[in-house]
This record gives structure tokens, C-alpha cells and sequence, in this order.
């Protein structure tokens, strides 16, 4: 129960298995264990979260691109839903046009990334995301708090 | 008839009463000639002046012997009765009694021949309380007289049946020329200018033509057009007849000249016998052709073989077919004028529909009609679209420019109904057209556009160019007048000539109002034709925003799988079961080659989003924009040694900050990038609005253009339009930098989204300049 406890759990939202792959490169380069949980697309993210409100994720990494609903409505909702505004959710997306990155941090997104195209520098840069947002910063209890 | 001698003072007549016989004219006074008191007769009848109230005899005519019997001092102061007998006192007493005979001659009775002399005409009117008896002896007594209805009847049927103007007056004239027998009957038309033309004629056969040929106006002078507009008839039986003087010479009751105005015998003046006797002309006769109380035209009848006395009944039938074809002729020529109106009118609609259809305006000077079959001109021209339209003979486009310039300025532009401005003599108003007097004397211009830049321009060419004139040697005697030849056709040519200068025939009324119609109609075309145009830049600006959506999301999902190309390769290169400088070589190739795609994908992306994203625009200093572009630039600038110049500073503008920006900075990137000189000399400036500049684009001037010039390696004039080309590149990628060659495409699509507009200059190996604008220019 104690090493379950200490696991950190992020939901990625990511389409592209290649991406995907990179970012589990990632995670093993931790020196801390990574429970991931993976969604597809808009819908699935939010419906797994509103699934967890007992066990909040560390974490949410989004692709804005994705199909359906994309990343940009997911986090709209997550934002705006009570239970599920405090986890944090950081952009990792393709997309360097400053309206998207406008578009992000008005809807609430903690941080905003771009894929390198150079694949030693985009997993330089996911280590770096989960060292920071895993083991530098306090993150919010896991539990939703009853009010 | 012997020359008299003649007066050319001033007007001598002044001092006392006047008489052609005493005074005669000068060339320089005969405007001034009082000839509706010339003190003669002339010398074929006798005139007596009677007191109206007892009627007796005040005045005669000195000859009044030779068909009286009766010298003048045997009949002044003598009751009429003893000169015409009791019964012809009873008679000419009832007509006097009457309004009827008030400035209108009635015919009172013809008097028996007596002894060698032959009957007598007698006709009497009232005038200034004084009763004028004319006796005119008949000489053609082969002339049946009939009534007045019986001579001219046959003449209104014919009359009647014309329908043009031109048939109208040769009717007249053929008509006339039966009536009187003489040997050459004109229809003489005056022009606005006072000027006269022959616009119809019937001659005896083995005459020359005179028709068309125009006469100046000083050929008939003010005073006898003045005479014409009360008088319907003019005989002159004899032109080598002379002239008698009244006895005495003013009115002994009154002290006052006699009026002649409405007497068939009144004296000619020297001036108008001489004329007629220069043309060969030995009788004639004048009929007025006029329009209420304008005088149109004249009729005049020439004899060319001694006198020709025409009978009084003739005379009658004279005037009064004179008056029914001033009627008749009235409604001709409206109906003309209708007719030349639907001409114009159905010949618009044809310009208007033949450039709706395709033609555009330039068919309105390239395939008939023409705009010169739009108004009755000899040039016309269109200025529109940026380039002069011409037909016809026209000024050159250099002074159709200048001359545009100036019709702008006239404040008959500025009329909100009737804009149009039209001149029979531009050189008065405008002396710089001098030099296009020959072929536009005459101008009728008329906006296009509430700019002014667009207009219409007919024109006329200088009269004396354009018609026939009098004066053929053929038809003149050999031998002129005492006045030499001044008093021939040819000879007031030469004055005429002087008057004429730099005027064209007139414009019509009707000419103007369909012109200002026809301007209407071409205004609705060019507009119906931007509505066109509108529709087809609406759809544009749809597709183009499809193809930038396109190109935002193509560009998004290609670079997805890219990136995972370049990972995979990146971890084959890393494989160590892959080891081996060839697949080292050709992994590294694969990772380069996803990079190369990677930046224009990027380049694309940035291209589409200028096209999609809204400009803040806002009053921006650029030159403190200027000196952050320079900023950014400024890494490039260590590689080699280089000076940015700005010679004065940028002034504001109203932009988007950032987007201009980056407008500099991708111009001295550029600048920096292709030169191959030691050192690398860029200059930032600007010319103001209004200023010239060489290679301004037409419709760019009135805008403030910035520049940006290198002493780079400068672009081949053939290549020039290609540098704004997404992506495309006049060099191999590694030459001067590389770069994915969509700079100056997001430059220009930067500009344009400002409204403004982006060309350059540049010479091969010297360098290149760019220029740009950032509003849009005038009128568009």
C-alpha cells in the first residue's frame, strides 16, 4: 500500500503512438516510478477523471491535436469543473501559434510546451516537465476534499 | 453707276441727317450704319411722305419726275390728291384709317400708264405718324398676277412632306427659285457664332455650287441682321440702279430722318450693293428665315443678267411663303432635333451594352460605334483604369494629362446635376492648349468618378479646319469694287480667319444633356462592373482563407509523423548494431532532410497565420520599430562588416507594430543575407506623399513609401517577379545563408494585409531596392 501510495500517476493525452513512445522513454529515465495512464482524445480524458475524483492524477499532459474533442475543449472542462480544476495540466503540443498558447493559459493550463522536431531535445524536454511537476513542486492532495 | 465718293471718317452722319448717298461707310463704321434710315430710295420707284392727318405731301424722293411727272418742289406741300387723283386719295385715306397699315405696306391700287410711263404699284404704310406711299413700276408684265395662295400652294404641299432639315431647305430653295425666276436661290443658316453657312441651294444649270461654303459674319452686319428680324422680305430689283435722296432729307414737321425699316424701296447700303455686285450678282431679293424672333438663316435670290423687278403679287406670295417656312421649319427641326436624340440615344445604349458584354470601356474607342458616334465630334477620350482611351483626332496623352488636370480644377465639375464642362475656344480659359487648337478648339468634358480621375472628353477641331469656305476665284468678277477686295467673301475671309481663331462649332444644347445622360449610363457600367469585381474578391477572400485554414492544419499534421522520422533515425543512429560510416552518413542525411521540412512547414504555418490573424492597428513610431527590427537582425550582422543607415528619422504611421516589424526584419535579414561586397551598406528611409519617385507604380502615388536599399548582388529584372513566390529561391539552399525562401512572401501578404503595396528596384551586382507602402492609395 505504501510503495502503491508513492507512485506517481499522470494521464497523457496523446493520439500519436510515436509521441507516446517518446514520452515513456521519458518516464524510465526517471529515477522515480510512473504510473501512466494513457487517453486518446478529449472525451476519454475528462470521463476518466470525473471516473478518479477519489484518486486524482499527479498530472495531466495534453496534445492539443487531438481527434474529436481536441485538448483545447478537454481542458476547458477540466477547468472549469470544481472537482477537477486543481490538477495540474500542462500543454505539450505541436502547435507554436500564440493564440493557441493565449487560448491555453486563459482556459487555465499550468504550463504550455512545444514537440521539438529534434527527438533528443523533445525528451530532454518531458524529463524535465515531470522532474519539475513529480518531485520539485507540491502537488494538490489526491483526494477531492469534502466541502 | 459711278462710284460715289466716299466717307471712311468716323460717322459723320453724326452732325446732322444721314444719307448713303452723302456719307457712304466706311469698312470700319458699317456696324454703325443707320440703315433703317438711309435718307435714299432706291432709284427705280418713287416715294412720297404724306402728313397723316391731311395728307399732304412732306417729303419726296428726288426723282419722283421720272415716274410721277412731277418734280419734288411740285408736289411738297401739295394734298396727294393732286398726284394720284381723288380717288386714289379716297383709297389710300381708308387704308390709313386703319390699324392694318401700321408698319405693314399694303397694296392700294395700280395707276394707269401714263404716256411712256408704264403702271405704277402703289403701296402705302404708316409709321411715325406719317403715311409712306411707294409707286414701283411694273416691268414684268409676262408675270400672270395671281394671288398670293394661288403662287405659294403647291409650295406648302411640298413643304409639308419633308422630314429632314436638309430635304426641308432644298424644297425651299427649289421652291423659291420657281416663284421669283431668278438664276440662283441660297438657304443661308447662321451659326451660333454668327457665321453662315449654305445649307441649301437651286441654281440655274451651268452655276457653280455653292453649297456648304461658310461666310464670316461681318458679311452681313448687325444693323441688317437687326432689319431682318422685322422685315420678311428684301428686294434689291437693281443693283447698279442708284440711289435717289428724300427732299428734304428729315420730316419739316418733325425735324426727324425718315424710318425706313418697312419700305421696299429703301436705299442699300454701299456696302451690300458692292458685295453683290463683287459676287456678279446684278438683282436679288432677301427673305429672313426665323425662329420667333431669332433669326435662323436668310433666303436670298440672285439674278446674274441686269434687274429683276419682282411684281408685287410675286413679292407677297414671297413673304408669305417666307413666314410658312419660318413656321414649318420650326417644327422640322425639332423633329430633327428628336431624331438626332434617338440617334444618340439608341448609339449609347450600343456602347453601353458592347462593353457590358465583355467589351469593357476600351471597345468604346476600339470597335464601332465609338464614342465619336456618342456625340457629333472629331477626337474623343476616356481616361480610365489608369490609361488614356483615345479615337479620333485627340490630343497626345502627355496633354491629355495636363489638360485632364486643369477641367478638374473648373468648378462646373463640382455641379452635383450637370457636371460637364463644354467650350467652343478652351484657349481663352485655358491658354496652355494653344497648341492643341487644330484638333480641340472644342471640349466637352465630364467626370467619370467623384475622384476626378477618371474622365470623358470629346472634341472639336478649330473651325477654319474643319469646314469649306467662300470664296472660290471662279465665282468672283475680275474687276472688285472701290473697296477693293475686302467686300468679297474671299476677302473677309482673310478677317474671318482672325475671328475663328482657336473656336470650334458650338456644342448643342441637346449634345450637353445627352452627354451628361451618357455619363450616367457609363458611371452604372463601371459600377455594375466593381460590384463584379467585389463578388469575385468576396469569393477570393473565401478561398484564400479555405487554402490558409488548409495550409495551418496540413502543415500541423505533417509535422507529427516527421518528428517520429526523425526520432526513429535518431535512434538508429544510435543502435549499436548499426554501426558503419555509411549508414552514419545517410542516418544524418534522413535527420537533416526532417529538419529542412520541419522549417518550412513552419515557414508555411507562419505564412498562413499572417493571412488569418487580425492586425491591432494603431498610431506606431516606426522608427523606434525600425530600431528593434534592427535589434533582431542584429546577430546576423556579426558575420560580416556592415552599416545600417538611416538618413532621417521614420515618421508614424497607422500599422500593426509587430507585423511591420517583422516587415523590417525580413528585408535586413534579406539585405544582410544576399550581398557579396566587402563591406555590406544598407540604407532605411522613405519619400513622402506627393513626392516622385522613379518606378512609383501607377495608383501607388499619394502615399508615404519606405525603402530598404543594399549594395547587394541585386536581382536580374526577369527574376524580380518570382522573389515574392512561396518558397521559391533564385539560389542553391547553401548560397548566401540558406533559408526557406518564404521571407519576402509573408513580407508582401504582410504589406497587402496593411493595403499597401510592395515592388522593387535593382540592378545586378549593384544592389537592390525594396520599397513598400502601408495604406491603401487614393480612389481604390
Amino acid at each position: 500500500m505504501l510503495l502503491r501510495e508513492a507512485v506517481e500517476r499522470i494521464v497523457i493525452l496523446e493520439d500519436s503512438d510515436d509521441d507516446f513512445d517518446t514520452m515513456c522513454e521519458a518516464v524510465r529515465h526517471l529515477d522515480f516510478a510512473v504510473e501512466i495512464c494513457r487517453v486518446t482524445d478529449g472525451d476519454a480524458c475528462v470521463a476518466f477523471l470525473a471516473r478518479n475524483t477519489v484518486d486524482l492524477p499527479s498530472l495531466v499532459i495534453m496534445d492539443l491535436n487531438a481527434p474529436c474533442t481536441g485538448g483545447r475543449e478537454a481542458l476547458r472542462v477540466i477547468k472549469l469543473d470544481p472537482a477537477l480544476r486543481r490538477i495540474p495540466v500542462v500543454i505539450m503540443t505541436t502547435s507554436t501559434n500564440p493564440r493557441d498558447v493565449d487560448l491555453c493559459y486563459l482556459y487555465g493550463a499550468n504550463a504550455y510546451h512545444t514537440k521539438s522536431i529534434r527527438y533528443p531535445d523533445h525528451l530532454r524536454s518531458i524529463e524535465s516537465i515531470l522532474r519539475y511537476w513529480l518531485s520539485e513542486v507540491i502537488c494538490p492532495s489526491r483526494t477531492v476534499p469534502v466541502t | 453707276m459711278s462710284a460715289p465718293e466716299l466717307d471712311t471718317g468716323s460717322t459723320p452722319w453724326e452732325q446732322g441727317p444721314y444719307s448713303i448717298k452723302r456719307h457712304g461707310l466706311s469698312l470700319a463704321n458699317c456696324d454703325a450704319e443707320p440703315s433703317q434710315t438711309p435718307g435714299c430710295i432706291q432709284s427705280h420707284g418713287v416715294l412720297l411722305v404724306l402728313r397723316c392727318a391731311d395728307l399732304v405731301v412732306v417729303q419726296a424722293s428726288e426723282n419722283s419726275a421720272t415716274l410721277l411727272g412731277l418734280a419734288p418742289d411740285q408736289v411738297l406741300g401739295a394734298p396727294i390728291s393732286q398726284v394720284v387723283g381723288v380717288s386714289g386719295e379716297s383709297r389710300l385715306r381708308n387704308l390709313i384709317a386703319g390699324d392694318a397699315a401700321q408698319a405693314n405696306p399694303l397694296y392700294a391700287f395700280t395707276t394707269e400708264p401714263r404716256g411712256d410711263a408704264p403702271p405704277l404699284d402703289v403701296t402705302v404704310h404708316t409709321i411715325d405718324g406719317v403715311a409712306i406711299v411707294e409707286f414701283e413700276p411694273i416691268t414684268r408684265a409676262s408675270v400672270a398676277p395671281k394671288d398670293g395662295y394661288e403662287l405659294v400652294k403647291k409650295s406648302v404641299g411640298r413643304l409639308r412632306g419633308a422630314t429632314t432639315l436638309q430635304h426641308f431647305c432644298t424644297i425651299v430653295a427649289e421652291e423659291f427659285r420657281e416663284l421669283t425666276s431668278f438664276d440662283r436661290v441660297l438657304v443661308y443658316k447662321f451659326h451660333q457664332d454668327g457665321h453662315g453657312e449654305i445649307v441649301a441651294e437651286s441654281r440655274r444649270d451651268g452655276l457653280t455650287s455653292w453649297l456648304g461654303l461658310h461666310y464670316p459674319a461681318a458679311d452681313i452686319p448687325a444693323p441688317a441682321r437687326a432689319i431682318f428680324r422685322q422685315l420678311w422680305i428684301r428686294p434689291t430689283p437693281d443693283v447698279d440702279g442708284g440711289l435717289a435722296e428724300l427732299v428734304p432729307l428729315v420730316n419739316p414737321d418733325s425735324g426727324l430722318p425718315l424710318t425706313m425699316t418697312y419700305c421696299a424701296l429703301r436705299g442699300l447700303s454701299i456696302m451690300h450693293t458692292e458685295y453683290l455686285r463683287n459676287m456678279g450678282v446684278t438683282a436679288g431679293v432677301t427673305m429672313s428665315l426665323r425662329h420667333g424672333d431669332e433669326l435662323w438663316g436668310l433666303i436670298a435670290g440672285h439674278s446674274y443678267s441686269g434687274p429683276a423687278h419682282l411684281p408685287l403679287p410675286v413679292r407677297a406670295a414671297c413673304e408669305f411663303l417666307a413666314q410658312i417656312v419660318s413656321l414649318q421649319h420650326q417644327a422640322v427641326e425639332a423633329q430633327e432635333r428628336l431624331a438626332y436624340r434617338l440617334k444618340l440615344e439608341v448609339t449609347h445604349q450600343q456602347l453601353i451594352s458592347q462593353a457590358a458584354q465583355g467589351g469593357g470601356l476600351s471597345a468604346m474607342t476600339e470597335s464601332a460605334p465609338t464614342l465619336l458616334d456618342a456625340i457629333d465630334a472629331t477626337g474623343a477620350a476616356m481616361y480610365a483604369n489608369g490609361r488614356w482611351l483615345r479615337v479620333g483626332a485627340t490630343p497626345e496623352n502627355d496633354d491629355l494629362d495636363r489638360l485632364a488636370q486643369w477641367v478638374a480644377t473648373r468648378t462646373e465639375f463640382e455641379s452635383p446635376d450637370r457636371p460637364i464642362y463644354a467650350t467652343d475656344r478652351l484657349t481663352e480659359a485655358y491658354p496652355a492648349g494653344e497648341s492643341l487648337m487644330a484638333v480641340a478648339s472644342g471640349v466637352l468634358a465630364l467626370p467619370l468618378s467623384r475622384s476626378r480621375r477618371s474622365l470623358m472628353l470629346w472634341f472639336r477641331a478649330e473651325t477654319s479646319q474643319s469646314i469649306r469656305w467662300a470664296g472660290n476665284p471662279q465665282d468672283k468678277p475680275t474687276v472688285p469694287g472701290p473697296h477693293g477686295h475686302r467686300l468679297t467673301p474671299r476677302g473677309s475671309f482673310e478677317l474671318f480667319l482672325e475671328s475663328v481663331s482657336g473656336r470650334s462649332l458650338p456644342w448643342q444644347a441637346v449634345e450637353l444633356d445627352m452627354a451628361l445622360r451618357f455619363r450616367t449610363l457609363v458611371m452604372e457600367l463601371v459600377l455594375s462592373r466593381a460590384e463584379l469585381l467585389t463578388d469575385l474578391n468576396t469569393e477570393l477572400v473565401q478561398s484564400n482563407d479555405e487554402l490558409d485554414a488548409f495550409a495551418y492544419v496540413a502543415s500541423h499534421d505533417l509535422k507529427e509523423p516527421l518528428r517520429g522520422i526523425y526520432k526513429y533515425a535518431h535512434q538508429l543512429l544510435n543502435d549499436a548494431s548499426l554501426q558503419g560510416p555509411e549508414h552514419h552518413r545517410k542516418l544524418e542525411r534522413l535527420m537533416r532532410l526532417t529538419l529542412r521540412m520541419d522549417s518550412l512547414l513552419d515557414s508555411l504555418l507562419h505564412f498562413s497565420r499572417v493571412g488569418r490573424m487580425a492586425l491591432t492597428m494603431e498610431m506606431v513610431d516606426l522608427d523606434s520599430v525600425l530600431a528593434e527590427a534592427i535589434e533582431i537582425v542584429d546577430a546576423r550582422r556579426g558575420e560580416r562588416p556592415n552599416a545600417i543607415d538611416v538618413p532621417r528619422r521614420l515618421p508614424s504611421a497607422t500599422c500593426d507594430r509587430i507585423r511591420v516589424r517583422e516587415i523590417f526584419t525580413n528585408l535586413l535579414s534579406n539585405a544582410l543575407k544576399y550581398n557579396d561586397k566587402p563591406v555590406c551598406l544598407i540604407e532605411v528611409g522613405f519619400v513622402d506623399a506627393h513626392a516622385p519617385s522613379p518606378g512609383y507604380p501607377a495608383g501607388t502615388s499619394g502615399q508615404t513609401a519606405y525603402f530598404v536599399r543594399d549594395n547587394g548582388i541585386g536581382i536580374e529584372a526577369r527574376h524580380i517577379d518570382q522573389v515574392f513566390n512561396m518558397f521559391k529561391r533564385l539560389h542553391t539552399r547553401d548560397d548566401y545563408g540558406g533559408g526557406t525562401g518564404a521571407g519576402l512572401t509573408i513580407v508582401k501578404r504582410l504589406v497587402q494585409r496593411h493595403g499597401g503595396e510592395i515592388w522593387i528596384d535593382s540592378i545586378p551586382g549593384q544592389g537592390t531596392t525594396f520599397w513598400f507602402t502601408l495604406e491603401q492609395a487614393a480612389g481604390r
